[in-house]
């Protein structure tokens, strides 16, 4: 495709991270690139409807497939929380649902924004569509592995749904799914329900195998010229590091998907002791839950960094073109990325306190988990200092930044507490652990994905969201996530248990009742004011305002596409060439207050980039 | 210890500066000079080691003391099935290394071989779960046997991933003239390291199993003591 590609060519390419060697050495020509050695993608063009947007092979496509299916999972999940909220405010209201269909909804829930909706939505989502558009790639390396992904991903997705039509329904053994009551009789769904409930999750990490593939040989291999690894965006840094993330911890949650379906179907005893049951010995014996608990962990501590790592790198690029600074401490925040993506596998067992292990083994991972905390106080401090002296702009998308640091930092706070294990005793099992989880992994991201799609959606729609519904649809979401989360860490603290389907009549719990209603009619006016954004979409893409090739004026290379929304290819007939980082903004010297990273050093002379 | 160097170098460059945006701007596009074929062996290689290695760990974790684990060191099939496996991998490697110097004659004789002591390979290993089962070994008589079957079916589903990407590239190669074997050279080259991979994947099953039993468990405790 490229015509400056010579066939006849050996291979010469030198990258910055080739230490040795003549790239060392500055051109004396300042615009100096590299001509083009590479050979360019044969892309497959879509030649019917069906090619073109159902098994189409378009990332940007795959990543708006991902994106749907995500939010759908999410609204189902959003729904089982009300139905939640229902029964723990006004359980007179929800005669209609039993402690099973209480637990199973906990269940659902949780799996399903843990994994379904927040990482598919982050890698699937997010990944697919920015990757090729911020390397200056074509498409991924491998498109039709790519598209399997989406396809797995999906049919992963109709078998977890299919579990509620099933005799005995959904699995209601909690999120964690902990054996050996989980496949046994008496909890909700112990049928069918958890048989699809893992074969779902087994189709997912496979789906998911063959997208991380993607994701990272197209960001490791397939740059353009000129993006090195150290002018990436911070967006790619973060997906890039989650997916490497999700490569080593989800084979821990598919090899407990197989080995619990296996002790199901099988009766073999991987995590099944000795059990007796009405007086009768079962024909378990030998096995471990102690063994899935560490699986599961080795796997599900991780996951909060597989969700958390590419908002980390979505906000950081949203702060930095909002409030027209480069972004505070590039290379910290990209070591704290990579820092926080390694030490994410010293920290499982601290989900383990009160399973009877060694207080040495505590003592340690108190100890990591203490330690993790200081590269993501990096970043948070990053955040703020690019805002310092920034022109900010307070915009939606600002709103939604500025509402994640307030959060996280508070999820984040309770997280130390719970990270020593002479506090998490106590709170272990309580609204606090709940309170405390979903400020950090839960509307923190939320928040993130929020500023996210106001921030892309004239790139992918080529229109501008209102601007006054997303205020609205900002404010009700932040002062109704807190109201809902500031009382359950009271509630955590007097003691209430979480996953109880009703509080009795015990004092403390009686005391409870007013707080309870409170929360739940916050949750119902949180959950119900997302659907502003679905109107403000719809009508947006009837009657919204035209947006221009780069309307937030930012430099990384998505928006400098041949057509905007771009088309199957990026870039037209060449490739972007990179000259620079991108996080010039407000550089001394410069014509506009933005640099893009195609632009040449000779066209902007005379200015001096601010030191960081 | 270069590539740590490559990683940290990378990693303390500063972007902002005009002499690294220099150095930068000759910069090609690609980080390591492998082709994208061998760069997914390489990663399936990490995410399956990581697979293979939570299913030794939690087979070491939960093996009970008193479960029967000696059939191994009797002669049985598996010690022909690692033999089986050296020689694919044996055949692979030469197939790559004819192609790197231009020895084409022999490839497809060579693929042929690879492709047929593979699915002799996979013949022989249902052929030990007969017999296993026949003397009433089954998936769950123990957790010693249930990893057994776990390991071998999930090693054995690799490998048939394996031959159908074989498949794939042995009928292109069948298809093109000896001249224009080397098109199809990243691919080899891939597949080659991936079987490789699976002999090592076996090889640290079979040194584990046969290891971790009850008489050497006995023999060191005896050393100890």
């Amino acid at each position: 495709m490229s015509d400056e590609y010579d066939n006849n060519k050996s291979y010469q390419a030198q990258s910055s991270e080739v230490l040795d060697g003549s790239a060392g050495s500055i051109n004396p020509d300042m615009d100096y690139v590299r001509p083009a050695e590479i050979p360019e993608q044969d892309l497959y063009h879509a030649h019917s409807f069906i090619e073109k947007w159902i098994f189409c092979q378009d990332a940007k496509v795959i990543g708006v497939q991902y994106f749907l299916t995500a939010v759908f999972t999410g609204i189902v999940g959003l729904i089982l929380s009300w139905l939640m909220r229902l029964q723990l405010g006004f359980p007179e209201l929800a005669g209609f649902m039993t402690a099973e269909h209480y637990y199973q909804f906990v269940t659902m829930h949780g799996m399903i924004m843990v994994v379904y909706f927040l990482t598919a939505l982050f890698l699937g989502g997010f990944g697919n569509y920015l990757i090729p558009l911020m390397v200056g790639a074509r498409d991924m390396v491998f498109p039709y592995v790519n598209m399997l992904s989406f396809w797995m991903f999906f049919v992963a997705v109709a078998v977890l749904m299919a579990s509620f039509f099933v005799p005995g329904g959904p699995t209601g053994a909690g999120w964690t799914l902990y054996p050996p009551q989980t496949i046994l009789e008496g909890t909700p769904g112990s049928g069918t329900g958890i048989l699809l409930m893992l074969i779902s999750l087994s189709l997912f990490v496979i789906g998911f195998t063959m997208g991380g593939l993607n994701y990272m040989i197209t960001i490791l291999q397939a740059r353009t010229r000129g993006m090195t690894l150290m002018r990436m965006p911070l967006t790619v840094w973060g997906i890039f590091t989650a997916t490497v993330l999700a490569m080593l911890a989800f084979p821990a949650l598919l090899v407990s998907a197989i080995m619990m379906t296996l002790d199901k179907v099988l009766q073999t005893s991987f995590f099944m002791p000795t059990i007796l049951k009405a007086g009768e010995v079962l024909e378990y014996g030998g096995g471990s839950p102690i063994l899935f608990q560490h699986l599961f962990w080795f796997f599900g501590h991780p996951e909060v960094y597989i969700v958390a790592l590419p908002a980390f790198g979505i906000v950081s690029d949203l702060i930095s073109v909002h409030a027209r600074k480069n972004i505070f401490g590039y290379r910290m925040m990209v070591w704290a990325i990579v820092g926080i993506g390694g030490l994410s596998f010293f920290v499982w067992a601290h989900h383990m306190y009160v399973s009877g292990m060694n207080p040495w083994f505590g003592f340690f991972f108190a100890t990591t988990t203490l330690i993790i905390a200081v590269p993501t106080a990096m970043k948070v401090y990053n955040w703020i200092l690019t805002l310092w002296r920034g022109n900010i702009r307070i915009n939606t998308v600002m709103l939604w930044c500025l509402g994640f640091i307030v959060t996280f930092v508070n999820g984040g706070i309770t997280g130390i507490f719970l990270g020593n294990v002479s506090v998490d005793v106590p709170l272990s099992d309580t609204y606090f652990v709940v309170a405390h989880f979903h400020m950090v992994m839960g509307i923190a991201p939320l928040m993130v994905i929020m500023g996210a799609v106001y921030h892309w959606f004239p790139l992918v729609a080529g229109k501008m969201l209102s601007e006054t519904l997303g205020k609205w649809h900002f404010w009700i979401t932040f002062l109704g996530a807190y109201s809902i989360y500031f009382p359950m860490h009271y509630l955590g603290f007097i003691g209430v248990p979480r996953r109880y389907f009703e509080m009795y009549d015990s004092p403390y719990m009686t005391s409870t009742v007013g707080m309870n209603e409170f929360i739940s009619v916050a949750a119902f006016i949180v959950g119900a004011a997302q659907f502003i954004l679905v109107f403000n979409i719809i009508k947006t893409l009837k009657t919204g305002k035209k947006a221009e090739q780069n309307p937030w004026k930012a430099n990384s290379l998505e928006w400098y596409t041949s057509t905007v929304p771009p088309e199957h290819g990026n870039f037209g007939e060449r490739l972007p060439v990179v000259h620079r980082w991108p996080y010039d903004f407000s550089v001394p010297g410069a014509k506009d207050d933005f640099i893009p990273q195609t632009t040449a050093p000779s066209e902007v002379a005379n200015t001096e980039v601010e030191k960081t | 210890m270069s590539l740590l160097k490559k990683i940290f170098g990378t990693l303390t460059e500063k972007p902002w500066e005009a002499s690294q945006a220099a150095i930068d701007s000759t910069h090609a596009g690609k980080t390591f000079e492998i082709s994208n074929q061998m760069s997914a062996v390489i990663i399936i290689f990490g995410v399956s080691t990581t697979l293979f290695s939570l299913i030794f760990t939690g087979y070491l974790y939960s093996l009970p003391p008193e479960q029967d684990t000696t059939f191994i060191l009797k002669t049985n099939l598996l010690w022909i099935n690692t033999l089986v496996l050296i020689l694919v991998t044996i055949f692979f490697n030469r197939i790559s290394k004819d192609l790197k110097n231009g020895v084409t004659n022999t490839i497809k004789r060579n693929l042929i071989y690879v492709g047929a002591l593979s699915y002799i390979f996979l013949f022989l290993q249902l052929a030990l779960w007969y017999q296993l089962m026949k003397s009433g070994n089954f998936v769950s008589t123990n957790t010693y046997f249930s990893s057994y079957y776990f390991f071998t079916a999930l090693h054995g589903i690799h490998l048939l991933g394996g031959l159908y990407f074989w498949g794939k590239v042995s009928s292109k190669i069948f298809k093109l003239d000896e001249k224009d074997y080397n098109k199809e050279e990243k691919s080899i080259n891939a597949l080659s390291l991936y079987w490789f991979f699976l002999f090592i994947v076996w090889l640290v099953f079979f040194t584990i199993m046969f290891a971790y039993n009850d008489t050497v468990i006995e023999f060191c405790k005896s050393l100890i003591a």
